[in-house]
């Protein structure tokens, strides 16, 4: 298991990550650490109303304010709207006839400081109508349901329907048939840097900073808000603290207003979000109605799956019909399913937008799938790791393709090696025979394993292009579109070229994207950067090498396939004391002539076709190139006086990555996407909502998990060598972050019989569930 | 009275420092915009996220909850002073070496408590280094690495 | 945040003569932990602040058999909880500060600052009306003494003049065969306590019988709660598992706790029940042990 990190000189090794010494200084710079001369501070105004019309708004006593420099108003856009597809361009930067949702921006100043900016939006006179709202998707659904959109009847923006194989046989022929509904909680992206921005104009440029994990994504939406060819788009990213796919991965009001007012005043604009506007505007994940039937054999083998799930994506339509897809065409892995059938729906509603997050889609149908599966094989007898094992898709052999019922293309699969190292590393099978002691505190662990898409690719330009320029003095530049939010992609990008180029990690110098300069890349979102933008840079690098090697050769006098480069020395393969210094060779191919400049070229031609409008309407098809896979499992400690739940530090996971680049990179990644997107919706996290007002939007009453509780997970990697990635690579961390909440669930479940099915299993749930269970048990003994 | 600026004179990484300050000023704002130190990080408004963290008088504390004119007379160290020129403190050494860094913004604040738990406890258990660390709220680490890195830090502080 | 009137005294005596020049619209600040997050949401507007952070003669924690524990109000909640004199004479405090927010809160709010601001699921007021402390005020016409127990009235309202200034804790010397235990109701360590109590048990020397006992809980009323009737039914008694129920249900259906995202009034009923209960067992414990 530990040769992957002596197959390369650099990939496959532990190195440190490139930019983790900016960051520890306090160097790093994120967005809201940019000033500019002249600057103006900007603030949004919002409205108090979850649905309402506006009738009008008054800025005159605003811009009378003695301090500020610009106001401006939705209509100011010119109508223009956008959305993830040209048919669901449904949100305008500020509203512009009515409020959607609860602090809906109407409405943005700039003055020269932050309180004169708030001041004024006091000031700001907006005549509202109040509409009737919906707040339940179910409500919402329902035939004379107040709309959210006149265009969008029931309030549904996609419906899918789906299915493969005869789902009604297979449960006719299953010995143990259940179904259950599982619910998931409005959840909070949890970033500690709210989003933030600087904008500003110069020779009818546009230039912008701001906190964006996908900067060409924001690129193209400017373009067309401020009628721009892209090449007078310039977005600079800073260091970006983190995404996981939403406001950071999309655009908000506070990208198109600060630009209008750079634009209307003449002076760079900044603004800053506050956690607040971060809690209750920006975007959150889905809570979502999971009712899942599952057939099983008396064995446990799964025959039939069918899935119907309501999802409330909120007042605008974002990813949802990604998201929808998502959450149901990946239930047919990592579990072997010839049956399956879905209906799934996502509902307007007048709450918060719901958007992409880490374990997108899969987040929701695993917690529901997995802990169903916990409740049958309780029923049935049967060990919950030997029932995912026994059903587990097996690893194809090479040159082989697994194809799922829905017809999912999964050319490695790891996830039975995945089971055994995990339950290996926990221990499981002692843990099993422990004793139960007796006391108010109990202790339970759970397993849960699954997988997810790695590269991404949907419709839309999906360029993705690095460029090497290696420099006369030997060093190298290193360019790409992708951008590191905090996930490593950076240090995986110069990994591979300093492999490709036989040269060391501090060799190779990669800058953050300036869409003046850099290439375009779709984004940080759908686990696809090392997989695209590597391939790219791999590709960029070969050339890059190609052209080297070609110069070396004519000094050496030999035919370049003949030379290699390793540790900066380029040699003949079949006799290595025949050498150049790699700086030797760079001189020769850079002073040929007149002066040389080396640039290799990489575009990534890789992935599936990208899926189209029909695959989502039938459940087709791929829109990735492969799956990653990953089990996990929890201990947790319960008082069930209390219903207080924690982790305990004894955990474990393992993680098919196929291979992992920088292995303390995918185990840092694996281990906090976990806990931080997943593990903390399980016991800790919901925005509680109340008729469109989220009344909890901030860090103390939304609990976010913290280090006292967290597990300290023993880590294994399965290693399957994928063929649709560079160097075998698949995606890292999704999979794991999509086990968290399940595998904590199951632990509950089985350190006290109780099944939380609508996380989280805040104490007072618990309390609530165990009181239930003992009444019920009174009941029954009688 | 309401504008009328205040005598402030502190030590900044290792610095005198004298300016006068609006005493509603947070010594938050008055790092990050006055002083152009910007390592210190703004997260939340309601002193629970620890992004802010910085040491007063080698103890940790959170800028954001601090008038500025409170440190009168005090050391304040910023992430800026804890390392020694271009030679890392062991706390950053170990952190970068050992993975636990992902897109930094709680970083500073996990250095400053970190560093402020070394200074009055050179032999930190586990528990003690998660309690020291638990106002710092981190959003990708999942926490274990930044754990196992100070523990790290004492071990090479020691001598070990 | 909006803009105030600012005075930082020096001594106590100029501290006091601030307040009365300001009456009515000063709040006095020290560490500020509690008022600057409610300030910078302009949730409170003072017009006037007096730090009093830099008042010298009361940062001090010192304990004598005579006079008990004397903590002075400018002590930060680290200064207790490392106390070795605390942890000798009165660990019930060290071990409150263990589970109080975060480092970085206890390294700079103090204790003065705790206890006068009157929420009712703080830590330090149960523990010193568990430990029958006193709090010293001073004010222009001199000092006074008031019970911890008398000094909260309501929600954020204490018994404290706008003249006035609380200057130190008095807790006296914890009968030997006493003992005093403190805990709360919490998701993660350091939070708020969802409900929390204290209680201190003192048992007779010889039958082992509970000679007196001090219940509070908080956050279960707009004050920290006094159980008093629950404290009744263990007095006189060899406090038993049984008693203990039942002083734990009259407080839970005496109460009259809030309902938030944290926790419902059923809830925090019934947590009343539990914490009274564990806290009380665990006091006792100490007391066994002392023997």
């Amino acid at each position: 298991m530990e040769d992957y990190k002596n197959t390369y000189s650099i990939l496959g090794k532990p190195v440190p990550r490139v930019d983790t010494r900016l960051k520890v200084t306090g160097q790093a710079k994120y967005a809201a650490d940019y000033e500019m001369g002249g600057m103006l501070w900007g603030k949004i105004k919002r409205a108090p109303y979850a649905h309402a019309r506006i009738l009008s708004i008054d800025t005159s006593k605003a811009e009378r304010l003695p301090g500020v420099k610009g106001v401006i108003v939705g209509k100011e856009f010119g109508g223009f709207t956008w959305g993830w597809q040209a048919h669901t361009r449904d949100e305008s930067p500020l509203a512009v006839d009515k409020v959607r949702y609860m602090y809906e921006g109407v409405a943005a100043v700039a003055a020269i400081d932050k309180e004169i900016a708030e001041e004024a939006c006091d000031l700001i006179d907006v005549e509202y109508q109040e509409l009737p709202a919906v707040f339940d998707p179910f409500e919402a659904m329902k035939e004379g349901a107040p709309l959210v959109h006149e265009n969008r009847p029931r309030n549904i923006l996609v419906e899918y329907h789906w299915n493969f194989g005869n789902v009604d046989k297979a449960f006719d022929e299953s010995y143990l048939v259940r179904e259950d509904l599982f619910q998931t909680p409005r959840q909070a992206k949890g970033y500690i840097e709210p989003p933030a921005v600087v904008a500003w104009w110069e020779h009818d440029t546009l230039h912008y900073i701001g906190a964006k994990g996908s900067p060409y994504m924001l690129w193209r939406i400017l373009g067309r808000a401020f009628n721009l060819p892209l090449n007078k788009v310039r977005i600079i990213s800073p260091v970006v603290g983190c995404d996981f796919g939403g406001t950071k991965n999309d655009a908000h009001a506070l990208d198109f207003t600060s630009i209008l007012l750079a634009k209307k005043t003449g002076r760079p604009v900044k603004i800053v979000y506050t956690q607040w506007e971060e809690l209750t505007t920006c975007l959150r994940r889905h809570a979502m109605w999971v009712r899942v039937k599952m057939g099983l054999s008396k064995d446990g083998m799964i025959k039939g799956l069918y899935t119907n799930v309501v999802a409330d994506g909120g007042a605008y339509a974002r990813m949802s019909p990604v998201t929808m897809y998502l959450t149901n065409g990946q239930a047919t892995v990592p579990y072997r399913i010839d049956n399956f059938k879905t209906d799934t729906w996502n509902i307007y509603t007048n709450n918060p937008i719901a958007a992409a997050m880490r374990g997108h889609g899969m987040y929701h149908s695993r917690y529901a799938i997995d802990c169903q599966l916990d409740l049958m094989a309780k029923e049935l007898g049967i060990d919950p790791v030997e029932i995912r094992h026994k059903n587990s898709i097996d690893n194809p052999k090479p040159g082989e393709t697994y194809y799922t019922v829905n017809k999912l293309r999964v050319a490695t699969c790891g996830i039975k090696e995945c089971i055994e190292q995990t339950a290996k590393l926990f221990g499981w099978k002692e843990y099993q025979k422990r004793e139960r002691a007796g006391g108010p505190i109990v202790h339970g662990a759970g397993i849960a394993a699954s997988a997810f898409l790695s590269g991404a690719r949907l419709t839309g330009h999906n360029s993705c292009s690095a460029i090497v320029r290696i420099n006369e003095d030997g060093s190298v530049n290193l360019q790409t579109g992708a951008t590191d939010v905090g996930m490593g992609s950076d240090t995986a990008m110069v990994a591979i070229a300093a492999e490709v180029l036989g040269l060391e990690m501090k060799d190779v110098e990669i800058k953050r994207v300036d869409t003046a300069y850099s290439y375009p890349d779709p984004g940080s979102y759908g686990s696809r950067v090392t997989i695209y933008a590597g391939e790219a840079t791999m590709k960029a690098a070969e050339d890059a090498k190609r052209q080297l090697l070609e110069a070396a050769a004519k000094a050496m006098n030999v035919f370049p396939e003949e030379l290699d480069i390793k540790n900066k020395k380029v040699f003949m393969k079949t006799d290595e004391t025949r050498a150049l210094p790699w700086l030797d060779v760079v001189r020769e191919a850079c002073y040929a002539s007149i002066g040389n400049v080396i640039v290799g070229r990489g575009v990534s031609k890789r992935g599936t076709k990208g899926f189209s409008p029909k695959a989502f309407a039938t459940g087709e098809g791929d829109v990735g190139t492969s799956y990653g896979f990953a089990a996990q499992i929890n201990e947790v400690e319960i008082d069930t006086e209390t219903g207080v739940v924690k982790c305990t530090e004894k955990s474990a996971m393992a993680d098919d990555c196929g291979f992992p680049l920088n292995p303390a990179i995918v185990e840092t990644q694996c281990i906090g996407g976990s806990y931080h997107q997943a593990i903390s919706a399980a016991i800790y996290e919901e925005f509680v909502m109340d008729q469109g007002s989220t009344l909890n939007p901030n860090f103390v009453d939304y609990k976010r998990p913290r280090a006292y509780e967290a597990p300290f997970p023993k880590f294994a990697h399965v290693i399957t060598n994928d063929p649709f990635g560079p160097f075998g690579v698949k995606e890292a961390s999704e999979a794991t972050t999509c086990t968290g909440a399940p595998a904590v669930i199951n632990a509950i479940y089985d350190a006290t019989g109780v099944m939380i099915k609508n996380m989280p299993a805040t104490p007072e749930k618990m309390w609530r569930a165990l009181k239930e269970k003992k009444e019920a048990e009174k009941k029954n003994s009688h | 009275m309401k504008e009328e600026l205040r005598d402030l004179r502190f030590t900044l990484n290792g610095r005198e420092v004298e300016l006068k300050v609006k005493p509603k000023t947070l010594l938050l704002e008055l790092l990050r915009e006055d002083l152009k130190l910007t390592g210190t990080r703004t997260g939340c408004e309601v002193s629970a996220c620890g992004a802010c963290t910085v040491n007063i008088d080698g103890k940790a504390a959170r800028a954001c909850s601090i008038l500025a004119v409170q440190v009168h007379g005090r050391e304040v160290v910023t992430i800026e002073g804890v390392a020694d020129g271009e030679k890392l403190h062991p706390i950053q050494e170990a952190m970068v070496n050992h993975g636990a860094i992902e897109c930094g913004f709680c970083t500073s604040g996990m250095v400053m408590s970190a560093r402020a738990l070394l200074l009055e406890n050179r032999r930190p258990s586990r528990e003690e280094i998660k309690k020291a660390i638990q106002g710092n709220l981190c959003a990708d680490s999942g926490y274990m690495k930044y754990v196992e890195a100070i523990e790290m830090a004492a071990k090479a502080m020691q001598g070990k | 945040m909006k803009d105030f009137s600012y005075a930082a005294p020096k001594t106590v005596k100029e501290a006091i003569s601030v307040l009365a020049k300001v009456k009515g619209d000063g709040k006095i600040m020290c560490g500020g932990q509690s008022m600057l997050v409610l300030m910078k949401q302009n949730m409170l507007t003072p017009e006037h602040v007096v730090d009093i952070k830099g008042v010298s003669g009361l940062n001090y924690i010192r304990y004598s058999e005579k006079e008990g524990l004397r903590i002075g109000a400018l002590a930060t909640h680290s200064a207790i909880e490392k106390s070795p004199i605390i942890k000798k004479n009165c660990p019930v405090l060290a071990e409150m500060e263990d589970n109080l927010a975060v480092v970085q809160t206890r390294n700079w709010g103090t204790i003065g600052g705790n206890v006068c601001h009157g929420d009712p699921a703080a830590d330090p007021p149960s523990v010193f009306i568990a430990l029958n402390a006193k709090y010293k005020i001073m004010g222009p016409h001199g000092e006074r003494l008031v019970a911890a127990e008398d000094f909260y009235k309501d929600y954020l309202e204490v018994d404290l003049e706008p003249d006035e200034l609380l200057c130190e804790v008095q807790v006296p010397t914890v009968p030997a065969n006493a003992g005093v235990a403190h805990d709360k109701l919490m998701a993660q360590k350091g939070d708020m306590g969802i409900v929390g109590a204290a209680a201190m048990v003192t048992l007779h020397p010889s039958t082992g019988a509970c000679e007196d006992v001090r219940i509070v809980l908080t956050n279960v009323a707009s004050t920290p709660f006094r159980a008093r009737n629950s404290e009744k039914v263990l007095i006189g008694k060899v406090i038993d598992e049984k008693l203990l129920e039942e002083a734990g249900k009259i407080a839970s259906e005496e109460v009259n706790p809030p309902s938030d995202v944290h926790g419902s009034e059923d809830y925090r009923r019934d947590m009343a029940r539990v914490f009274l209960k564990r806290v009380t067992a665990k006091a006792l414990e100490k007391a066994k042990q002392k023997k």
